[in-house]
């Protein structure tokens, strides 16, 4: 990982990852959060991932195509994803640039957003066996 | 200590014992001088070498310190009592190592004032000196009479403003400013005759000067940045023109080269913009059409430039000008259109930051360049 104080942490929790973003990242510090959370994944059997984005005051088309990618490469890995505490400025800001988050599953904050893996987890044919 | 081998004899007890009790003691400390043989000087050697060479590794130095050691004591031999002569001449070998030690010392403690900082001489040195001069002396003939004399009666002859007004029948603070802007004159005229090169348009000039006075205002009038953008001559002659003027705090100057200064570079204008009052979402706002905007530096041209700045006319806001010198974007029209994309993109870079702020322009070249400007007023302001 970095030096220096660390940017994000990805912790466990059951069978769920809660990865925080703790500053504003440049690029390339985006790209190893997402490489990391993608290896976290596989790692520890996640079914489900919250990414806690509450702590950046700006989510521009980079950041938003990067939370997108990690969105569809943890599908692909087996594990569901939610984007919990977008800022209600960076909403506005991010509706305003154009940006479609769409294919992307969100909730208000953090507990939101477990709740919400529960829900999706009880759900998937993967949790009934 | 050993005892003295062969100096003076070793005569001390004889004259000692001499003394009878009762009889008058003939002059104790008499001369003695005929028991002062030559002092063999040979013998001394092999002891002050060892203490010397105990003390200091390098030979050479270590035989010149027992060369100046010898010395002394040859020096001083008429003073030493006969049979004190190794003793002094082990004591001289100590304090002349512990001298050079202390002026090793204090060279070390001093020697960052002895270092000379100025670059060696470079073989066109002189050249460039003479072609300064004589760029110089040209740029000089190019002011008016008038600017000419008051400028060098002040920069030369060293007459200050208050003597100078006096002369000119005017007031210290107005001189001051005409020198000014003869200075601002010589600067442009400097330049281009150390250039050799003619302004091509006749906007060239007024721009140069406004840059060179440091007046914003004045820039401003003339549309410097664009005019930058648009001539070449101008772009090139200007570089050491920009850093003057006063530095002011409602600007920021940010380089942008890495991923990083593109966080750097939001930070900046939201910091800025944070003082003007902007409403929260308009902060974001603000930040994220920057950060779209910076990215394209990094991702197309390597290395630019962006200044934020805040402007109260024709009313309140904060201005970006993102420029950069890389390759340029072939058809700007296209570059903002929804969905154009040369990159990994989701390409809204430029379409969306101009959703965000009020005013966007793009002027690009290809091959020099792309200069974004976007402007977000103050709503209320």
């Amino acid at each position: 990982m970095t030096v220096g104080p660390r940017l994000f942490s990805i912790l466990r929790q059951g069978t769920c990852l809660i990865a925080s973003i703790h500053t504003a990242l440049d690029d390339s510090q985006l790209l190893r959060f997402q490489e990391d959370l993608i290896a976290t994944i596989g790692r520890d059997r996640a079914r489900g991932v919250v990414i806690d984005v509450a702590a950046l005051d700006v989510l521009d088309s980079f950041a938003t195509s990067t939370l997108r990618d990690i969105g569809e490469m943890a599908r692909l890995r087996g594990a569901a994803t939610v984007i919990v505490g977008i800022q209600p400025d960076v909403a506005i800001a991010m509706v305003r640039l154009g940006l479609r988050t769409g294919v992307l599953e969100t909730a208000l904050d953090l507990e939101e957003g477990l709740a919400l893996l529960g829900d999706r987890m009880a759900g998937s044919p993967a949790a009934r066996r | 200590m050993r005892s003295v081998p062969r100096v003076a004899g070793g005569g001390a007890d004889s004259r000692d014992g001499g003394s009878l009790p009762g009889m008058p003691a003939p002059a104790p400390a008499g001369p003695p001088p005929e028991r002062r043989r030559p002092l063999d000087v040979a013998a001394l050697i092999p002891i002050v070498r060892r203490i010397v060479a105990a003390r200091v590794p390098d030979r050479a130095t270590a035989d010149d310190l027992v060369q100046e050691t010898l010395a002394r004591v040859l020096a001083a031999v008429e003073r030493i009592e006969p049979g004190m002569v190794e003793p002094y001449a082990i004591v001289t070998a100590r304090n002349v190592v512990a001298t050079m030690w202390r002026d090793q010392d204090r060279q070390r403690r001093h020697q960052h004032r002895v270092v000379d900082l100025r670059p060696p001489q470079l073989p066109d040195e002189d050249v460039l000196a003479e072609e300064d001069r004589a760029a110089m002396a040209e740029a000089l003939t190019r002011l008016s009479e008038r600017e000419r004399s008051t400028l060098l009666a002040h920069e030369v002859s060293g007459q200050d403003t208050h003597s100078l007004a006096a002369e000119l029948g005017s007031t210290a603070g107005a001189v001051a400013a005409q020198l000014n802007r003869t200075r601002a004159r010589l600067r442009v005229e400097y330049l281009l005759a150390a250039d050799r090169v003619e302004p091509p348009t006749p906007r060239c000039r007024p721009v140069l000067l406004a840059l060179s006075s440091g007046d914003r205002r004045r820039q401003r009038e003339v549309d410097a940045a664009r005019h930058l953008l648009e001539c070449e001559v101008c772009a090139r002659l200007s570089e050491p023109l920009m850093g003057r003027g006063r530095s002011r705090d409602d600007e920021v100057r940010v380089a942008v080269h890495a991923d990083a200064d593109v966080v750097a570079a939001r930070q900046a204008a939201r910091d800025l913009a944070t003082r003007l009052g902007f409403s929260p979402t308009d902060l974001t706002g603000i930040a994220t059409a920057v950060s779209e905007v910076v990215r394209n530096i990094v991702r197309f041209a390597d290395a630019g430039e962006v200044l934020v700045e805040l402007l109260d006319s024709p009313r309140r806001g904060i201005r970006i000008i993102a420029r950069d010198s890389g390759p340029g974007i072939p058809d700007v029209q296209e570059a903002l259109r929804d969905g154009y994309s040369t990159y990994r993109g989701l390409g809204l870079g430029l379409p969306g930051a101009r959703r965000l702020m009020d005013e966007f322009a793009v002027a690009s070249e290809p091959g020099r360049g792309t200069t974004v400007t976007m402007t977000k007023w103050r709503e209320d302001a």
